[in-house]
């Protein structure tokens, strides 16, 4: 099993390569085009905005093979890597990836209840569908977040969280799982998340 | 439901070994910073901070080992602070394995880092640490691990960094630090009620009942402790327990 992880350029891709190494996965990082075809699964961590991430994605040209690995192999997409599977985000003029319809928003109701933005710490995962990936782990349990804007409403969704909101923590399609949360911050649970990820069968 | 109360066990580190003082004097050994870290982490810490004390240029390369060293081994959130001065030292850092950084004296030297680190890697990984001590009704900002007084007040000056994008507060009592007499509550509530983002307070734990009252009283968001989760006086899980009966939110 040949784990990538993508690297674009803009996002600390390393603290997720080195979790799902000390996992013992084989793990390389994918930066240019080429270099997508020897990889088993993949991995999209992401940090910033839709649009610098897109941006970057059209100048390494890892955008094409980028999109055709991810409707082929099991892929992971972490916090903007969930975003940018989507239609359009309030944050950016330039376009998501289109794979899941809809677009991300900006965290609402946050002064009901006097909240902070970045959603910054450890909050709540609640599982709402059935899920290999989060087979071994309970109801309810803290994961890691960082961000600003988040997906709501869909019917990939596999758990929900709360901030301002409820939002949609992960979610998943066919060779597809995203999350809204870092697992590979998240401790001894993101681990076991993690692990499930490289035990994935499609 | 809100975000959990955050527990984070700080390593003083120097020259790549865990030391512990008393307000900032009287060094002594207690460990290795990545078997402390990989412990802290089993028993339930929200995330780690090292502070790398009289981090100097030749020392460098010995904390990005460190860094690295802990950041292999340890899967929650990891902050490093200790002699950054540059975007390069961040990049640095960032690259090694941190997930944010702590900025003190060269924040009041250079301002701008904050504003330009915040522009560069994002305000959730940029920490102004503050080390203040009490003189009547204001709390006066030190620099270089405390040693040197300045004019500056330091709500005003966590406001103005709050401003010019830093992400958290780590505010330090230089009065209370080290003599686990309680946190300085009057300090980090004023500090709460002064500002939007997450204020981290440090400096005071003794007892149980220290910690609770700083989440209580003082309103911190998250509390960083060295000495007593070191010298396993006061385990991790017990703080959160008693946060928990207190009413508020952690992770158990």
């Amino acid at each position: 099993m040949h784990l990538g992880v993508v690297d674009y350029g803009a996002s600390n891709i390393h603290s997720v390569a080195r979790a799902l190494q000390s996992l013992g996965s084989k793990v390389s990082i994918v930066d240019t085009p080429d270099k997508f075809k020897s990889i088993d699964k993949l991995v999209f961590p992401g940090q910033g905005s839709m649009g610098s991430c897109i941006k970057k994605l059209n100048e390494t040209e890892m955008i094409n093979p980028l999109s055709d690995a991810i409707k082929s192999k099991p892929f992971l997409g972490i916090c903007l890597g969930l975003q940018i599977l989507f239609d359009s985000s309030e944050e950016s003029k330039e376009k998501g990836l289109g794979v899941i319809n809809g677009s991300i928003t900006k965290i609402k109701d946050i002064n009901k209840e006097n909240l902070k933005i970045p959603h910054m710490g450890w909050n709540n995962v609640k599982i709402e569908k059935k899920h290999e990936l989060f087979s071994g782990i309970e109801d309810k349990q803290f994961f890691y977040f960082v961000h600003s804007f988040v997906a709501s409403n869909t019917e990939t969704s596999i758990t929900t969280t709360h901030y301002g909101e409820e939002f949609v923590s992960s979610l998943a399609t066919e060779n597809i799982f995203a999350t809204q949360f870092h697992p590979e911050k998240s401790g001894e649970i993101g681990l076991k998340f993690l692990e499930n990820f490289i035990n994935w069968k499609i | 439901m809100s975000l959990a109360v955050r527990i984070i066990p700080c390593l003083d580190v120097r020259g790549g070994r865990v030391v512990k003082g008393i307000n900032f004097k009287d060094i002594v050994d207690a460990g290795d910073p990545a078997e402390a870290a990989k412990r802290y982490d089993a028993e339930g810490a929200d995330e780690i901070c090292m502070l790398d004390i009289d981090a100097s240029f030749e020392e460098r390369s010995t904390t990005i080992e460190t860094v690295k060293s802990i950041a292999s081994q340890v899967f929650i959130p990891f902050t490093v602070g200790g002699g950054i001065k540059s975007l390069k030292d961040i990049d640095m850092l960032l690259k090694s394995g941190a997930d944010k950084v702590s900025i003190n004296t060269s924040a009041i030297l250079n301002p701008d880092l904050i504003e330009e680190a915040s522009k560069e890697y994002g305000a959730q990984c940029i920490v102004l640490a503050i080390d203040a001590k009490q003189d009547g009704e204001i709390w006066n900002v030190y620099t270089h691990g405390g040693k040197n007084k300045t004019e500056l007040d330091a709500i005003e000056w966590a406001k103005k960094g709050q401003d010019l994008g830093a992400g958290e507060i780590l505010m330090t009592s230089m009065d209370k630090d080290g003599t686990k007499s309680g946190f300085d509550n009057n300090l980090y509530m004023k500090l709460s009620n002064n500002l939007s983002i997450p204020v981290i307070a440090s400096g005071g734990a003794g007892e149980l009942s220290h910690l609770v009252d700083a989440v209580k009283l003082g309103k911190a968001d998250a509390l960083l402790a060295a000495s007593i989760f070191h010298y396993e006086e006061i385990s991790i899980k017990k703080v959160k327990q008693a946060l928990q009966t207190e009413g508020f939110e952690v992770r158990l």
